[in-house]
């Protein structure tokens, strides 16, 4: 491996480490400007680190715009102070996922995700937000658990996860192309992983009855009409 | 390609895991595991569609993914509804409140 990714690689995480730090939660707001500058710089060192390795044409235009929006949205997500928000900013990222999915041909698994994610399970989460919110940020979203351990810990992970990957990503072959991506997937669910899809539906019958069995017992300690 | 959208996939599952580390609202590292869950998913696609040395381009990292979705959906509703019922019980979403069985 030529030493100039792995300087760029680690100037990337030590900009994306020390970015998000001052971005966490009970930092000062007038270092704001400064934590964008250095999550910029650390999106602009992974960009030029991977430009080798995109494909050309649009795709490679698409790839960087939707992955920079859900990196964005994930940033925005767990700075965030207002939980609501950080619903609303996971939305963004389910959306750029999705972007990506189409990108690698998974049509069929990118609406799936779209509708499931953005349409029921954030749904859920939005009710439980609300549920429980208070007019102002709490102290418990306002101020981070160990920004700074948790930051370290976390790019340390990332540093060494591209590391392993940029040492072996010398000449990985290119994609063969997928055709009736959505046909094939029904009939692989249905003949080869028709077992697992019926345990699928089975965890997905006791989810149901353990979420309505915790529900009851709490209805049962609380005021008349206040079940949910 | 596949080491860029590898590298995307990493990304998001740190933001999540640092996201879940950090934040003390109960809700919101709930919603740090489905971070993490979004670039799990970035990462089976991409290996069933831009494949390693000696196999082809299939569509198991997609079936994988499909499962991760109903997983994640029992984990939500599961999740939630235990997090409704501590809310109740305790006033607060801060993770930091719940010592129920550590000694004083």
């Amino acid at each position: 491996m030529p030493s100039t990714p792995a300087l760029l690689l680690i100037l990337a995480s030590a900009f994306g480490a020390a970015g998000l730090y001052l971005a966490l939660a009970g930092r000062q707001r007038s270092l704001a400007w400064t934590a964008l500058v250095l999550l910029a710089a650390a999106g602009g060192a992974l960009i030029a680190l991977l430009a080798p390795h995109l494909a050309g044409g649009a795709t490679r235009g698409w790839f960087i715009v939707l992955s920079l929006l859900g990196a964005l949205g994930g940033l925005r997500m767990i700075t965030h102070p207002r939980p609501v928000y950080s619903a609303l900013y996971f939305i963004l990222v389910v959306v750029a996922v999705t972007g990506l999915l189409v990108l690698m041909q998974a049509e069929f698994l990118a609406a799936a995700l779209l509708i499931i994610y953005a349409g029921a399970i954030l749904v859920t989460y939005v009710f439980v937000i609300m549920l429980a919110q208070q007019a102002d940020p709490a102290p418990y979203d306002r101020h981070a658990r160990e920004p700074f351990l948790g930051c370290v810990a976390g790019f340390i992970l990332l540093a060494v996860i591209a590391f392993r990957m940029f040492a072996g990503a010398s000449d990985l072959p290119a994609a063969d192309p997928l055709t009736g991506t959505t046909l094939g997937l029904g009939t692989r669910l249905l003949t080869n992983y028709v077992i697992a899809l019926q345990v699928a539906g089975v965890l997905l019958l006791a989810a149901l009855v353990g979420a309505i069995a915790i529900a009851r017992r709490k209805a049962e300690n609380v005021a008349e009409g206040e079940s949910d | 390609m596949l080491l860029a959208y590898l590298l995307v996939g990493a990304t998001l599952f740190v933001l999540g895991l640092v996201g879940f580390v950090t934040r003390r609202n109960l809700i919101i590292m709930f919603l740090c595991t489905e971070l993490m869950f979004q670039g799990i998913v970035i990462n089976l696609v991409a290996l069933g569609r831009y494949p390693l040395e000696g196999h082809s381009a299939n569509l198991d990292g997609q079936v994988f993914a499909l499962f991760l979705l109903a997983i994640a959906a029992a984990e939500a509703a599961l999740g939630l509804a235990l997090v409704v019922l501590l809310y109740r019980y305790k006033g607060t979403l801060d993770a930091d409140a719940l010592k129920l069985l550590k000694e004083d």
